[in-house]
């Protein structure tokens, strides 16, 4: 079985390999061992969707194009510094 | 409206006639315009708007417009048919300027008065649009934007619309129905007619330069289709056809279709969709079932856990139970290896007896034979010390009369006279004499 990348796995990516994951454990095929993979890797993707969600949930932040520009700047620039 | 007011002053140093009343320079005006010679003009017609006396438009070209108003009356009795006045046709009217004065409580206006109204053709605008979007879509730039990947949950949305306009809030509104509460970075711009083409494309391009937007609406509430020209712009929609964030646009409302709509990854009907669309995913939906997943997940493996305890205890049984068993399969085997020999015991003692039977009874005939043989010996023996044969040999006769009959008697033989001697080795004819009977 392969691990999934965590660092570059995206929301849909990760709610997709779920899905096969929980469809795998409800069809009662796994052993035990690959169950017991199953429900580690599964844990992993659950807290990465739930970090998915809880970076889309904290309320709504508006900001102008200029502004979004200049805190990028200001950030480069501090970098650089 | 009051009376006039009588005449005022006029601006000191001024060398210009005046001042005069403002209504009564509007009649003369109009006056002075209704005298202009009457011509033809041709030209695209556009913005038409219907009131309950009168038409109003504009025709307009490459290089201007004039507004133009006429009867309702004189255009319904043209018998174009409705629908005939689109937004681009091309049309040829006559008439003359003309200028309406206004009131106290309506507003002047300066307009073309149309008189008679001809259909010419297809608006050059529209040729040219048609165009337009067949060049972009022969180089392919209507697929690049459709091959990007859409995030299902961005983090930030980059939205282009104008600033003071009711698409931004349908835009929130949209965003809201998601539940989604992430960063929306506007990127203001004026989006009416084909001047703010070049805002809109610095807007979207700067977006795009963060690399921090993951998605972009460009969103415009309706408007006629000259309005809305912008959005069919060439450098712009050739910018939206390459960018590397995909653009949802949603311009107008939905029997209006822009060149943007053709390049973009996606084409809503209203502001509110295209945000509901830039979010895939319904957050709160989401968040449930997330919730679901993981339930699931630990009722698999608490299943697995137990499962496995379960497992673990029955192995560490096993070796007792084994040998257990062993044991038994041991003591069954000896069972039926003793109850085997007895069998095999058994079977042999039948047939040693059975054997033993058979050899006694042999036995028995044999000696019964012997016996028999042994009797019949003697009374063969016997038999042989009664043959008269055996008493011939020793020396004695058999005399018997020509009869055959044994004479046993002195008397007989004389009785018989002729008798016959049998010896041992033959027999021998005699005759008794008479004198033989005295010799008894």
């Amino acid at each position: 079985m392969t691990e999934p990348d965590e660092e570059q796995l995206s929301y849909e990516a990760a709610t997709a390999r779920l899905e096969q994951i929980i469809k795998r454990l409800d069809s009662g095929e796994a052993g035990l061992r690959e169950t017991l993979e199953l429900c580690r890797e599964g844990r992993t993707l659950v807290e990465l969707c739930a970090a998915e969600l809880e970076a889309v949930g904290r309320g709504l932040e508006e900001l102008r194009l200029e502004d979004l520009v200049a805190r990028l700047e200001a950030g480069s620039g501090a970098q650089g510094a | 409206m009051s009376e006039p007011q009588a005449r005022p002053e006029g601006i000191a140093g001024s060398s210009l006639r005046g001042p005069f009343a403002v209504g009564r320079y509007a009649a003369e005006l109009r006056d002075f315009l209704r005298a202009r010679t009457r011509v033809q003009l041709f030209g695209e017609l556009w913005n038409l708007r219907v009131s309950r006396t009168k038409l109003y438009f504009e025709l307009r070209d490459a290089d201007g417009a004039l507004p133009c108003s006429m009867w309702r009356n004189e255009f319904e009795a043209l018998r174009l048919g409705e629908g005939a006045l689109a937004d681009g046709a091309q049309i040829v009217v006559s008439g003359g300027l003309d200028y309406y004065t206004g009131s106290k409580t309506s507003s002047p206006s300066f307009s073309f008065a149309v008189a008679a109204l001809r259909i010419a053709g297809e608006g050059d605008l529209l040729a040219q649009l048609h165009r337009l979007r067949q060049a972009l879509a022969a180089e392919g730039l209507f697929e690049p934007q459709k091959h990007l990947v859409r995030p299902a949950l961005p983090r930030t949305i980059g939205v282009v619309t104008g600033e003071g306009g009711k698409a931004r809030d349908d835009v929130l509104a949209g965003l809201h129905r998601r539940g989604w509460e992430g960063r929306v970075v506007w990127g203001f711009a004026p989006v009416q007619d084909r001047h703010a083409a070049p805002k809109i494309t610095a807007a979207l391009q700067d977006l795009a330069a963060t690399g921090e937007v993951e998605v972009i609406v460009v969103a415009r509430g309706g408007g006629s289709l000259a309005d809305l020209f912008c959005f069919c712009d060439e450098t712009l929609c050739r910018t939206v056809a390459l960018l590397g964030v995909p653009v949802i646009a949603s311009v107008g409302h939905h029997t209006d279709r822009t060149l943007i709509d053709d390049v973009a990854a996606l084409s809503c009907s209203t502001p509110t969709h295209a945000a509901e669309s830039a979010v895939p995913v319904h957050c709160g939906e989401a968040r449930a079932a997330l919730t679901g997943s993981a339930r699931r997940l630990s009722v698999h493996a608490a299943r697995a856990l137990l499962h496995r305890a379960q497992v673990l205890a029955r192995l560490s049984r096993a070796p007792g139970e084994h040998i257990a068993g062993e044991r038994r399969r041991l003591h069954q085997r000896l069972r039926e290896i003793r109850a085997a020999g007895r069998r095999r015991i058994e079977n042999e003692r039948e047939r040693v007896g059975r054997r033993a039977l058979v050899i006694d009874r042999r036995v028995r005939a044999e000696a019964l034979d012997a016996l028999h043989a042994t009797r019949l010996q003697a009374l063969a023996m016997a038999l042989a010390a009664h043959d008269p044969d055996r008493t011939l040999e020793r020396g004695y006769a058999l005399v018997s009369d020509a009869g055959g009959d044994v004479v046993t008697s002195a008397a007989a033989a004389r009785r018989a006279g002729a008798v016959s001697l049998r010896f041992s080795d033959a027999a021998v004819d005699a005759t008794i004499r008479a004198d033989d009977d005295d010799r008894a």
